[in-house]
């Protein structure tokens, strides 16, 4: 086996140049391409590593045990499917499509239309990296679905994004090295913003949890856990002192925004947007380094995202709307965390400017957030006044008296605005977010009154965009701006229902 | 492209959005309340059932004043359901309005929440037109109109049948005619 560690990138770009493939690469070439011979290698080093551990752990332990054998046959089976999975897979890259085979038992194609490709994603992980290997996902949109090749030569992986995605700049493409220019790159101090995000300050109990419970299957496995021994723990962490039990619970509270800032600096390590000859390349990662490519004219806006604490360090997550992307909470990902100037440029640079100043939204609005802030907790206290439950009644209208100015904020965050070729609306307060959509991408109105509403002569405007969640309501308008808005940008459309 | 209604000069009152054209069927009261006492008259024999078993086992879990008033619960669910069939049937017929203009397809829905949707053909991407039973026996179908968002597909129920077909031709041309790429 080939441990990872042993740098193979003299060999591969010879093996993956195979004799039946024309070098120059055209972007019709008809060649039936196989990935590339070591992957099965790659495939089977998860599995290798975790049976090897085993496999170890049980010769220290019971010598040639039972286990062991069993490792080995695993290791065997393993590789064999490996190989064959590698054998019987094959794509190829058509004039119009690209077609990915398997014949094992049955056979099955894959047709991917060219033109329905809305994105291609190389992600390289450790061993991949040190194999000379990445893996491509063929995102689809909604009618072909998606596709991986794992895995292809990192040459061959750029060759197919350069030409999967390429297909309006074929003519001009070739002679010239593609332009390439840097949009944004993440800079070292901002790995610190990653306690403020608050999901990363999880991450190392997932991450801990995972470990602890592969560890403990592991050692079960091997007979290595018994109850005498999980007891006997049990007992020692019991019979701490009061006082060492606090220095840990204080350590690890310190330790949790340390933690927090590995996580993140280990998924969005050097962060780089670029664009390349009409997509906007995004790259992230240590371990596994990562590329997204969004395809510019799908891209059809961005959303602007924090929450209160990230408020307070002027600090900014930006997403991109593109149509047609699947998964696009991560995909779509423009900068994980950074200041709002950044990130507002950023934002600029690939739709256009943030639109702004917000306008705000009627008085009647703040009522109605506040009480929707303030009801379910309520609701849960007046039950349980009702159950006779005391304790979970006052914890409820606690929740509830915290929920007041939470709903006051959310009303102050509503606000809608447009500047002529791009409309922005804005929502929430824990997880507050501005929409920035291109008038272009917008696909209907919906309006939507609730008898409440009505009374209030309130209106939800939801922007209809083909892109992102697929609608984004502007919460709350008085129920005239909610139609002249709409009139405003798409005029051809609202004005032959207005009342004359 | 861009025009400030509120600086048009010769409009006074704001802007406000008129009803649709056209009203669907009168058949779909018939269709709707059908729905409405199925789905409320299994409602009704499952509180019926719930009732009757919690009062055989006395549930020690539920707290006093409501295991004595359990009783209650299915004429609760029979007032509910009664009120529903015969009043959201009428309710709705009142509020869901369609037209089509020259390029925008224009529904109104809902009765005690309402929407109004504005779809233009051009960002159609599909038209299908369903039926299901009960639509059937009434010679009533329903169109779906889908956009590339979910948000912006629309749905209009409670057309006669024909009706329903021929726009559904009419549309899916048009929108095939107009479609530009903006999804």
């Amino acid at each position: 086996m080939t441990p990872p560690g042993i740098p193979d990138e003299a060999k591969t770009p010879r093996v993956s140049d195979s004799p039946d493939v024309p070098k120059s690469s055209a972007a019709g070439e008809t060649g039936v391409r196989r990935l590339h011979p070591l992957t099965f290698v790659v495939g089977a080093v998860r599995e290798l590593i975790a049976l090897l551990a085993a496999g170890a752990t049980g010769l220290a332990v019971g010598g040639l045990s039972t286990a062991f054998y069993f490792t080995l046959v695993g290791l065997g089976i393993g590789l064999v499917f490996h190989v064959a999975s590698w054998a019987t897979f094959t794509y190829a890259l058509r004039d119009d499509r690209i077609e990915l085979r398997r014949t094992l038992i049955g056979r099955s194609v894959k047709t991917i239309p060219r033109d329905r490709i809305r994105g291609v994603d190389v992600s390289t992980s450790l061993p991949h990296r040190t194999l000379g290997l990445a893996v491509v996902h063929i995102d689809a949109g909604s009618e072909g679905g998606e596709a991986a090749l794992n895995a292809v030569s990192r040459r061959e992986a750029e060759r197919l994004r350069r030409v999967l995605l390429d297909r309006a700049a074929d003519e001009p493409e070739g002679d010239a090295a593609p332009p390439r220019r840097v949009l944004a790159r993440m800079r070292r101090r901002w790995y610190v913003y990653a306690p403020l995000s608050g999901a990363y300050l999880l991450t190392p109990f997932a991450l801990a949890g995972s470990l602890l419970g592969t560890l403990y299957n592991l050692g079960d496995d091997l007979g290595l856990i018994t109850r005498e021994r999980v007891e006997t723990v049990g007992h020692e962490v019991v019979g701490l002192p009061a006082a060492a039990v606090v220095a840990l619970a204080v350590l690890a509270l310190f330790a949790l925004p340390v933690m927090s800032v590995i996580a993140f600096s280990l998924f969005n390590w050097d962060f780089t947007v670029e664009e390349r000859n009409g997509s906007i390349v995004a790259e992230r990662g240590l371990a596994t380094r990562r590329s997204v490519s969004l395809e510019r004219r799908r891209l059809r806006g961005v959303e602007l995202a924090d929450n209160p604490l990230e408020r307070l360090g002027g600090v900014l997550r930006l997403g991109a709307l593109v149509t047609g992307l699947g998964d696009a909470a991560h995909r779509g990902r423009l900068l994980p965390a950074a200041p709002r100037p950044v990130a507002e440029e950023l934002a600029a640079r690939v739709v256009g400017a943030v639109p702004g100043p917000l306008r705000p939204h009627p008085r009647a609005a703040r009522g109605r957030r506040v009480v929707r802030a303030v009801a379910p907790p309520g609701a849960v206290g007046l039950l349980a006044v009702a159950a006779g439950r005391p304790w979970i009644a006052a914890a409820c209208a606690v929740l509830a008296l915290l929920a007041v100015p939470l709903g006051l904020d959310r009303y102050r965050q509503l606000g809608h605005v447009t500047d002529g070729e791009r409309l922005s609306v804005r929502s929430g307060s824990l997880k507050r977010r501005q929409v920035v959509v291109e008038h272009g991408a917008i696909v209907g109105w919906r309006f939507r009154r609730t008898l409440f509403q009505r009374r209030l002569g309130l209106a939800t405007l939801d922007v209809a965009v083909g892109a992102g969640d697929g609608g984004y309501p502007a919460i709350d308008m008085s129920e005239q701006d909610a139609v002249a808005f709409a009139a405003e940008i798409t005029p051809d459309w609202v004005r032959p229902f207005l009342e004359k | 492209m861009r025009r400030d209604l509120h600086g048009d000069g010769g409009r006074s009152h704001p802007p406000r959005l008129r009803a649709p054209a056209h009203r669907v069927s009168p058949r779909a009261i018939a269709h709707w309340a059908i729905e409405y006492l199925l789905l409320w008259g299994l409602g009704f024999g499952l509180s019926l059932g719930v009732s009757a078993w919690l009062g055989d086992t006395e549930a020690e879990w539920l707290p006093g004043w409501l295991s004595d008033r359990v009783g209650v619960l299915p004429w609760a669910v029979g007032a509910a359901g009664l009120l529903m069939v015969t009043v959201a049937p009428v309710w709705r017929y009142r509020v869901h309005r369609w037209e089509v203009s020259a390029d925008v397809v224009y529904t109104r829905t809902g009765w005690f929440s309402r929407e109004w949707l504005l779809v233009p053909v051009s960002r159609i991407q599909t038209v299908d037109t369903e039926q299901g039973w009960i639509e059937r026996l009434l010679g009533l179908a329903t169109i779906e109109i889908n956009t590339a968002s979910h948000t912006g597909s629309s749905e209009v129920s409670g057309l006669p049948a024909g009706v329903a077909t021929r726009l559904a031709d009419d549309l899916a041309h048009r929108a095939h005619d107009l479609r530009d790429d903006a999804t």
